[in-house]
Order: C-alpha cells, then sequence, then structure tokens
C-alpha cells in the first residue's frame, strides 16, 4: 500500500454474496479500498434483470442499476446450492476478511455455510448478514422490498404532499441507506478483530436504519406528537421551503442567524416583519402559511442560480433544485472531480458518479462493474490454483 | 459476555461539530466506545442545536440530546492563545478529529491541518463540510434540506407528472452524512492500524447524498435523458405503492411480482376469480392493467387495517407493511425484539426512548447509552487526566474566561 493511497484498506478481503438489499455495502467496501469479490450464481445476479437499463432494454449487461451498485468489485459465479460450489465457497472464506449478505435470514445455515460453519474454516472472519427486519424476531421472515422497509421504518409517512398518499424516495434509498449502516459495521468489527483477535456475525436490519430518521421515534417518545406529511414544509422554521423562479424552483432555509440577513436581501418585504418577534424560528414557523407566498413573490423573480448566488454572498443556505443531469454539469461538482470517466465492455464510455471523499486530496478513481464472471480464471486459477482442466469441468457442470 | 459499547474502547476523538450531521457520526462513534470529547466555547461556539432549548438550560434541547449521547464536554474559548494551545496539546493525545464548521474556521483559529499534524503527525482528520473544502462553492451556507434539493434528490422523490418539486420537509443528507462519516473514520484508524499513516479526509456531505443516486446519474449520463420522478411505482411489480387503510391517514404498501405472490394476493382478498384472469395472468399484463389491480387492491385494503392487511398478506408470503407512524415505531414488536430504543428515565428534557441504530453483533450485550455531558462538565478532569495540569493552574484559567 502506498503511502499516498487513497484505497484506505487496500488489501482486506470481501466476499459480496448479496443481492439488491446489500450490493450498495459491498460497493461502499470497495470504495474504501478492500478487494471486493462479487459472487453470483451461474445464472448471473437476480439485480443484472432490474431496470432502468441501458437504452431501455433488457440486457444481461445493461442493467444500470447493477453497473452501479457493483462499480469496482471483481465477479465470479458459483453456485452456491451444490456441495461443490459450497467447498469451493469455503475456500475462498478461508482467503477473505469478510462475507457480506442479504439473503432470507437462515438461508446461508440452510446451505450450510452459515457463519459457525465459516468460522470454522476462517475463526477471524467477519460475516456481515443485512437483511429487511434481521436474523430473529416476529417479522423476521417478512418479504422485505425496499417500499415495505420504507413503511415499517416510519420514513414514508412523513414524505411527500399531503394532499397525496405518501410518497417513496428515489432508487431504494432504504437499501442503500442500510447498506451505509452495514459497512459502519464491518468496519467495528474489523477494528475489534485487530483489537482482540475475534470475528463476528453482524445483525444488521434495513427498518432499523431508517427507523431512527428524522426523529420520528424520538419525538414521539418525548412529546407525544406524531409528524406527518408536510410538503417541503420543514417542521420548526419557516421560511424553510421550495420556493418558484423564473426558471425552476430554489430550496431556503433562513432559521434565526439567518432572518436579518434575509430581510436585507428581499428589499421589498413587508415592514412589519422587522419587528423582532419574527427572529424567532417558532413564531416565523407558526406562521409560514402566511409567510410562504410572500416569499414566492420575492423569488419568482430571479433565476434560481443567480438568486442563490444572491443569498449565499449573505450567508443565507440557498441552493438551486436541479435534476440529476444539472447536478452533473455544476461548475463546483465539476471542478471538485465528483463524476469520473469509466469505460464498460458493453455500456461503453460514461461518466460515473464516484468516492465521496477524497483522502489527502486525492479520490479513488470509479471503475466499472464485473461482466459476468469476468474473475472467474483469476479467481479460480491464479488465486485457488485450480489448473484449466478442473474450471472447464466445473462449469461444464454448471458449478462455476 | 464482549460488549458493543466497547468496541472502540481507547480511540480518543476530538469533535468540533455543529448541528445534526457532525454531532451524531460522533455520537455514533461513541456509542461504540470511543472518548468523543466535544469542543464548545460559551464565547460564540455552541453546538447550534443548543438553541432548541426551551429556557435557558443549554442542555435541555432534545435534538442536541439526540444527537450527543455519550459525548464528554470540553469548554474553551479558542479565541484566546491558552485555549488554541491546549487543543493542540489535546491533539497530540488523540487519534482523530472529527470537524464539520464550514472551511477554514478552525484554520482561522490556529488549528488547521498543518497545526494539528505538527502537534500529531500520525492524527487523524475527518472534516465533513456541507459543500467540501475545496471549489468555487465551498463557501455556500448548506443545510441538508439544501443539498436535497442541488444534488437532484428533491427533484426525484415526488409523485410522477407534477408540475413542482416536493421532496422532504426532512433533511436526508445529514443522515447518509452521520453515517458514513464514522465509516470512514474507523476505516482511517484501521488504515493507521496497519500502515502506521494517519490521513486527512474530507467527506463533503452534498457529495454523499449524491452517492446515494448514482443510477441516477447513470441513466443521463448513458441514456442521455432523465431520470424523471417514479414516486411509489415500480416498473417491475404491479399492485406496488401505497393503499388506503381503516382510520385517518392511515396506508399500507403491497409489492407484488411474480405470478405466485399474485395468486396469493388473490386468494387472501377472496378472489381467487382474478388469479388466472387473462388480463392479469403475467407480470407484464398486471403491469399494464396496473390502474385496475390498484382499484382492486385499495377497494380491499380500505376496509381494513393496515396492521391486518400486512399480517394477513405476509403469512401467505406477499410483500406488504404498514405506513408506521412515530407511535407505530415505539410499539413495534420487531424493533423491541431487538432492543432497539435506549431508555432515559431522567435528562434534562424529562423521560424518553430513542432509536440505537441498525447493529447487533452476535452474542455481544448492548449495554445502557449514556446522556451527553452538561456543558462543560469534563472540562477539568481533561485537563488533569489527559493533560496534566493541577487545580491551582485549572482555577485560574477558569477565572481568566479561559475555560468557558
Amino acid at each position: 500500500m502506498g503511502a499516498s493511497s487513497p484505497r484506505l484498506l487496500s488489501g482486506l478481503r470481501v466476499l459480496d454474496i448479496s443481492n439488491a438489499m446489500g450490493a450498495f455495502c459491498g460497493k461502499l467496501l470497495c470504495d474504501l479500498g478492500m478487494d471486493v469479490t462479487k459472487v453470483e450464481p451461474p445464472s448471473g445476479d437476480p439485480l443484472r434483470r432490474e431496470p432502468p437499463f441501458a437504452s431501455g432494454h433488457a440486457h444481461r449487461e445493461g442493467s444500470l442499476r447493477f453497473a452501479y451498485l457493483n462499480a469496482g468489485k471483481r465477479g465470479i459465479t458459483l453456485d452456491l446450492t451444490r456441495p461443490a460450489g459450497q467447498e469451493l465457497f469455503l475456500n475462498l472464506v478461508e482467503r477473505s476478511d469478510v462475507v457480506l449478505e442479504s439473503l432470507e435470514p437462515g438461508y446461508l445455515d440452510k446451505v450450510n455455510l452459515g457463519y459457525d460453519v465459516l468460522a470454522k474454516r476462517q475463526p477471524k472472519i467477519v460475516l456481515a448478514s443485512l437483511t429487511g427486519f434481521g436474523q430473529s424476531g416476529p417479522y423476521r421472515d417478512f418479504l422485505a422490498p425496499d417500499i415495505v422497509t420504507t413503511a415499517m421504518g416510519g420514513l414514508l409517512y412523513i414524505s411527500g404532499d399531503p394532499s397525496f398518499p405518501p410518497c417513496m424516495p428515489p432508487e431504494t434509498q432504504s437499501y442503500y441507506y442500510a447498506s451505509i449502516y452495514t459497512a459502519y459495521g464491518v468496519m467495528l468489527a474489523l477494528w475489534q478483530r485487530e483489537s482482540k483477535g475475534i470475528g463476528v456475525h453482524i445483525d444488521a436490519s434495513v427498518q432499523a436504519s431508517i427507523a431512527l430518521h428524522e426523529h420520528i421515534a424520538f419525538t414521539y417518545s418525548l412529546e407525544g406528537r406524531i409528524m406527518r406529511r408536510a410538503g417541503s414544509q420543514h417542521q420548526h422554521v419557516a421560511p424553510a421551503n421550495l420556493f418558484p423562479c423564473e426558471d425552476g424552483t430554489i430550496s431556503i432555509f433562513v432559521s434565526e442567524p439567518h432572518w436579518s440577513s434575509f430581510l436585507e436581501v428581499w428589499k421589498e418585504h413587508p415592514p412589519e416583519l422587522e419587528d423582532p418577534r419574527w427572529t424567532s424560528n417558532a413564531e416565523r414557523r407558526a406562521h409560514a402559511d402566511w409567510l410562504n407566498p410572500l416569499v414566492a413573490s420575492f423569488t419568482s423573480s430571479f433565476a434560481k442560480e443567480e438568486l442563490s448566488l444572491l443569498l449565499q454572498e449573505h450567508g443565507i443556505p440557498g441552493l438551486p433544485v436541479n435534476r440529476p443531469d444539472e447536478f452533473m454539469r455544476d461548475p463546483h461538482i465539476q471542478d471538485r472531480g465528483f463524476f469520473g470517466p469509466v469505460t464498460h465492455p458493453a455500456l461503453g464510455s460514461y461518466q460515473q458518479a464516484g468516492v465521496p471523499f477524497t483522502v489527502n486530496g486525492d479520490r479513488p478513481e470509479p471503475l466499472p462493474a464485473p461482466t459476468l464472471g469476468q474473475h472467474n480464471s483469476e479467481v479460480y486459477g491464479s488465486e485457488l490454483g485450480l489448473n484449466e482442466q478442473d474450471i472447464q469441468v466445473l462449469a461444464a457442470e454448471g458449478v462455476i | 459476555m464482549l460488549s458493543t459499547n466497547r468496541i472502540l474502547e481507547g480511540v480518543r476523538i476530538i469533535s468540533f461539530t455543529t448541528g445534526y450531521a457532525g454531532p451524531f457520526a460522533g455520537r455514533l462513534l461513541a456509542q461504540f466506545g470511543a472518548d468523543v470529547i466535544k469542543v464548545e466555547s460559551l464565547h460564540g461556539g455552541l453546538d447550534s442545536f443548543r438553541h432548541f432549548a426551551k429556557g435557558k438550560d443549554v442542555d435541555a434541547a432534545p435534538r442536541f440530546i439526540e444527537c450527543n449521547l455519550g459525548v464528554r464536554s470540553l469548554t474553551v474559548n479558542l479565541k484566546t492563545p491558552v485555549g488554541v494551545q491546549l487543543i493542540k496539546e489535546l491533539a497530540a493525545r488523540s487519534d482523530a478529529v472529527l470537524e464539520n464548521f464550514r472551511p477554514r474556521v478552525l484554520e482561522r483559529l490556529g488549528l488547521g491541518e498543518k497545526e494539528l499534524r505538527e502537534a500529531n503527525p500520525g492524527i487523524i482528520i475527518l472534516k465533513m463540510p456541507g459543500m467540501g473544502e475545496k471549489g468555487p462553492k465551498s463557501k455556500y451556507g448548506t443545510w441538508g434540506f439544501n443539498l436535497n434539493s442541488f444534488c437532484g434528490m428533491t427533484y426525484l422523490w415526488n409523485h410522477p407528472g407534477q408540475s413542482r418539486p416536493v421532496g422532504s420537509q426532512g433533511v436526508y443528507p445529514d443522515h447518509v452524512g452521520f453515517i458514513m462519516a464514522p465509516t470512514l473514520m474507523v476505516a482511517a484508524l484501521l488504515r493507521r492500524r496497519l500502515t502506521g499513516e494517519g490521513v486527512s479526509i474530507d467527506m463533503a456531505q452534498v457529495e454523499a447524498a449524491a452517492y446515494m443516486l448514482g443510477v441516477s446519474y447513470l441513466e443521463a449520463a448513458v441514456n442521455q435523458s432523465g431520470p424523471e420522478p417514479a414516486g411509489n411505482l415500480d416498473p417491475t411489480a404491479s399492485p406496488h405503492g401505497c393503499y388506503p387503510c381503516e382510520g385517518k391517514d392511515r396506508w399500507c404498501v403491497l409489492s407484488v411480482r411474480t405470478d405466485e405472490e399474485w395468486r396469493s394476493f388473490c386468494l387472501v382478498m377472496g378472489r381467487g376469480d382474478l388469479a388466472d384472469a387473462p388480463r392479469f395472468r403475467s407480470r407484464q399484463a398486471r403491469c399494464q392493467n396496473r390502474e385496475e389491480i390498484d382499484k382492486i387492491a385499495a377497494e380491499w385494503t380500505r376496509s381494513r387495517t393496515a396492521g391486518e392487511v400486512m399480517k394477513k398478506l405476509q403469512e401467505a408470503r406477499v410483500a406488504a407493511g404498514v405506513v408506521q407512524n412515530g407511535n407505530d415505531l415505539i410499539n413495534d414488536p420487531q424493533l423491541r425484539h431487538r432492543n432497539y430504543f435506549a431508555r432515559f428515565a431522567s435528562s434534562p428534557v424529562g423521560s424518553f426512548e430513542l432509536p440505537r441504530g441498525a447493529l447487533r453483533f452476535n452474542g455481544m450485550a448492548d449495554e445502557p447509552l449514556s446522556l451527553p455531558a452538561r456543558l462543560g462538565a469534563n472540562t477539568d478532569e481533561i485537563l488533569r487526566d489527559i493533560l496534566g495540569y493541577d487545580e491551582d493552574t485549572i482555577a485560574k484559567w477558569h477565572e481568566e474566561g479561559i475555560l468557558s
């Protein structure tokens, strides 16, 4: 490991047998510099069949969801349901630090690959299990697509315009969020392994990762108050909302320290707002329904970038509402080099979101996802020492 | 029995944090045993969440308590040379610095990376500014609410075909930042343990938020169009979404993908007649006839509680859930089973419970969590036990206003 390498944990090895739920965790471990090998069934990870697709056509190498969530991993195929596949897997476990999985609770035990079996072969193994609700408990076996975990975690109830049904966030946020949490668990487990010389089985729950959001449970416990949908209006502060501009929308968040500056920028504000009572967040929030339309009449004569700059010059948090492509083109984001070029054998060359941190000023470069079985000969041949013929037999038997 | 609360025992982190994301990141490190020392000052350096306090007690702010559990409190006036020197001495005896101020605030106080590294060459420095340390908009002031808008999350978080964006009342990027930061912190600690090198990490919260939309950017980049808000739609499932249930503003969610799930769903509804109807027989057909299916599903859910819908369907292996509110969460038997809530019988704001988090480590105990220390409560012991000053010196600095 070079002293200046931005790959924090290069040299540590992960076997990733997760599905859509945990794939993002494997990606993050990869972005932390670990060597992550994605293990797919010979028919391919089901995620490869999930939209969106490049050019809109379903194709084994064309799922953009698979492409992002597996970016940077190595890819091998292996049938974990067959004894020969299980033995190969255990050989790989011996050479690994972490196994990441998000299969249904109890599945690994059923195929004789539970924590105890893994730990017998590699006593210091860290097994990270991410499931919808956890490894035990009354909801353990519940099916847990993203919409169910987001609902059961409480985030969905407070999301969206109150005149519509609750509204899901884009992509599969609850899976992603729980995946970062699981990565934190892996870091803690590796730290414990370094200090105490032991592995551990991590039991992470998607529901539990979402249920700490936005003070929803805490607010009910402390105040007996149920938080409800409020569109884009912040709970405690106003103006803290979205406002119309000539060419789109801006988000403005004016809390106590910024109120007097905001009145300076908003030259034609009603004079009564200069009364000191309006400095209080609570006072402004209580009259948000009156205040918001007045602010909207001020904002609507500006372009969103122009108003954002004006507000920021006065220290006031205001940023435009961007479409994804507008964000990608933003000069600040371009200057920071967050997006980087990637070349993929089937998808071609494109800009991909990078790693959201720099190490000593350097950012690890974004990498493409593996094609199906791309690293079979590297892993089974060079690393496990199987010869060409063994590999051909395993492939012919459908084990790999 | 091993305890999760002591995994990071022996790790000391200086925390210059305010608001939601930075302090909560510190709390998540303290929860697992790190000694997190939060530095504040009555001379213009209090955590902004203390302003949510009712009355004059700056420790009586619920938001502050939630975000700073288990954290020790040191008050030092950083506008004095002695104050700055004390932090350098503390840095020499610490493993890491966690910081979420605007860029260059610490530099201006004489506690930039250069000075901290002089004090301790191996120290880890993790900064988590809103827009990052560098770039034309790095000085912008941002809350999580604004970052949601900037990165595209607000635009995409909407029902399809709406005339204006809605997004969320909340601050999702803060949540992303406060779990990403401790992950990076322990990764950096591990790296130092394995290689001896202490690194500086700049984690822009805007990029952490954008990291959660990578598929959407890929869609924009590869397909040169879209994406557009999808709301509760999933192009591969029908029914899929929120459906009204008995009670005011009560909802369940349903997600039916396979033919087998559809058959079970029909049987649970008592509508076996629909299971083999040609217009619903394949997934593709069900997605094409989404509106009719939504109507049928809503008719059935409307007269039932969300809890009943979930129970009946999950028993039949169909994905369904309650759109839970705060009351439901606090009483959720699954979360209770996980010992999810930490209970505080008394605090400056009264008694309450709050979530511990998503992780359990099999075979390890979760001990009770502790409240944040009161403002300045650990100042004397830190100066005495870590920095080695005697009582007289400490008393003198108190008189001079250096330790407040």
